[in-house]
């Protein structure tokens, strides 16, 4: 774990330049939102989030998250058939602040073509370069 | 077609609105237009960065780049605009590299904001003389101290005037305020209220000179001295803090009509005299709630209110602003000082008749060692007994205490209310007696 500009960057993750990371688990992906996002969006209030069965698209909407002052899409980072929705955050969608890269991961996909859709993602590296870029 | 939502400004009040346009309308496109380089920060943390209490200026950016992004607004910084057209619906806007763009809007916010004000004192061409507005202005303060500055003269005695004054003597320099009025503070304290914080700011080592008017700038190309009431001083830093003007001319020039005040005339829905033209903060005036006088109290707290009303206007919401007691509070050194609805000055130039009453009290139990003063001064207007305004000096616990206060003029407590109000306390946290409620008797004894 490392700290770019304030902001956690754990190692092992794969991150989206929409603020999500994905961490491979097996033939399965477990996903969320970033540290810098749930700073960004602060108390985070709300967390509407699809139906284990459905299918998610890389760069693609999947659900929205809202704070007192602040609404958001999320975006998908990568595709697949979604396995398990996080209903903990649903109904505490403070997870998302307190623990953005454990309690508060949202979905666990099986993914469709994940090693194709990998060289989009940014790697740890190529993470915390992007966040220290980011606030600059 | 999605909704095009343009808002110029992205400060408080123009993120503000267009966070809450998003809220409304998940499918807008909503555009920021800024002429500065950083957007969403915090211009009154300024002082706090120069005294050395937050580390860098960079800090005070509330809204970083994910934010923007994540809300997909539209963020156009170095970006002029030169012009708005409410019959095409326009508005032209130039960016850094000088390419020209014309962009349709179907609901316009105008969130431009206020420029330091400069008197035309003689020798105000001269180099040398900085204000604190911009993140840049507080670099170039900072830089100054940086660069060796031992003693700067600050022009204005108001709030940035003197949050800037004690964060130059926390950095060693030697402060001297000019204020044209007899007292600091004149928009935020009565004299009897200001007399104490002045004290405790003297104690402090400030030079405070008061009732003198800035005549001229002295030296050179650069600034050297100033003289004030016939008395020259010297210093290696001029601060002007007179005051704000509300940045109208974009307004102005399409036609939009300004108020009294001369900042944007708006209605209970922040919108213009002209249709989806939406204007807030502190380039707009609004009502105050007590006088029903149009009023631009330039404050954060207003211009997040009034970005959030016009936002969700500009969104297709219905949303009101339900006006200003222009509450303000600042901690100087140790002392903290607050204000709402009326000071007894601003109550005689409206010409409301009333009755005050203040105590010296404390923040804790008497015999309870950290106990602080505080000072509570209630103004009550005479004929309903409803309290119009309050102000408070004090060493902690003054925020929550305005706050409260404010609550009460809002809902059109009376004095007598007050005075049977419901509070608490512990030794270490409040007197037996509650200091408003204290206020609140000295004001009924006069009533009797």
């Amino acid at each position: 774990m490392v700290k770019a500009d304030g902001y956690e960057v754990p190692e092992g993750l794969y991150y989206s330049k929409d603020f999500e990371w994905i961490k491979i688990e097996g033939d399965k992906v477990r996903m969320g939102v970033t540290d810098y996002a749930q700073k960004s969006l602060r108390e985070i209030v709300y967390a509407e989030l699809p139906s284990a069965g459905g299918e998610v698209k890389q760069n693609e909407p999947y659900g929205t998250v809202e704070s007192v002052k602040a609404v958001s899409d999320l975006i998908a980072a990568i595709s697949g058939t979604i396995e398990e929705v996080n209903g903990e955050a649903q109904s505490k969608p403070e997870l998302l602040n307190e623990d953005p890269y454990g309690k508060g991961w949202l979905l666990v996909v099986k993914p469709a073509n994940l090693q194709a859709e990998l060289t989009n993602l940014m790697d740890f590296a190529k993470a915390v370069e992007w966040h220290k870029n980011q606030t600059k | 077609m999605a909704r095009r939502i343009i808002i110029v400004g992205a400060n408080a009040a123009g993120v503000e609105a267009a966070s809450a346009a998003r809220k409304k309308d998940r499918t807008a496109e909503i555009t920021l237009i800024t002429q500065e380089k950083n957007a969403g920060y915090s211009r009154c943390g300024l002082p706090f960065v120069i005294g050395g209490q937050i580390p860098n200026f960079k800090d005070l950016i509330v809204y970083p780049p994910a934010y923007f992004q994540m809300l997909k607004l539209n963020l156009k910084n170095e970006t002029k605009v030169t012009a708005i057209n409410t019959k095409d619906k326009t508005v032209t806007a130039v960016d850094k590299a000088g390419t020209t763009e014309t962009l349709q809007y179907d609901s316009l916010v105008i969130a431009t904001g206020a420029d330091a004000f400069m008197p035309p004192i003689k020798g105000r061409e001269k180099q040398g003389i900085l204000s604190l507005r911009s993140l840049e202005d507080g670099e170039k303060i900072d830089e100054a101290v940086k660069n060796g500055a031992k003693s700067a003269v600050i022009m204005g005695a108001g709030l940035i005037g003197l949050e800037t004054g004690v964060a130059l003597i926390e950095r060693g320099l030697k402060v001297t305020i000019v204020e044209m009025l007899p007292q600091i503070l004149p928009q935020m304290l009565d004299e009897d209220m200001a007399k104490m914080m002045q004290e405790a700011l003297q104690e402090k080592g400030m030079c405070i000179l008061t009732g003198k008017t800035v005549e001229e700038f002295l030296g050179g190309e650069k600034v050297t001295a100033i003289m004030a009431g016939g008395e020259k001083i010297e210093a290696d830093l001029f601060i002007s803090a007179f005051g704000v003007r509300a940045n109208t001319k974009l307004a102005v020039d399409a036609g939009i009509p300004l108020g009294e005040t001369r900042a944007i005339k708006t209605n209970m829905r922040m919108e213009t005299d002209v249709k989806d033209v939406y204007a807030v903060g502190d380039c707009a005036e609004a009502p105050n709630i007590i006088t029903h006088k149009q009023m631009c109290a330039q404050l954060g707290t207003i211009a997040v209110r009034q970005g959030k009303v016009a936002g969700a206007n500009a969104a297709g919401d219905y949303a009101q602003f339900t006006g200003i007691l222009a509450s303000a509070v600042t901690r100087l050194f140790e002392t903290e000082a607050g204000v709402t609805g009326l000071t007894e000055n601003a109550a005689a130039r409206a010409r409301i008749e009333v009755i005050t009453g203040a105590i010296n009290s404390k923040t804790a139990a008497d015999y309870y060692p950290s106990a602080k003063p505080i000072k509570v001064k209630l103004v009550v207007e005479k004929e309903s007994q409803r309290i119009i305004g309050a102000q408070i000096v004090g060493g902690e616990e003054v925020t929550q205490r305005i706050n409260a206060l404010s609550f009460a003029i809002q809902k059109q407590m009376t004095v007598r209310e007050l005075a049977k109000a419901d509070t608490a306390y512990a030794p270490p946290l409040n007197e037996t007696w509650e200091p408003m409620v204290l206020a609140a008797e000295m004001v009924l004894m006069k009533l009797r």
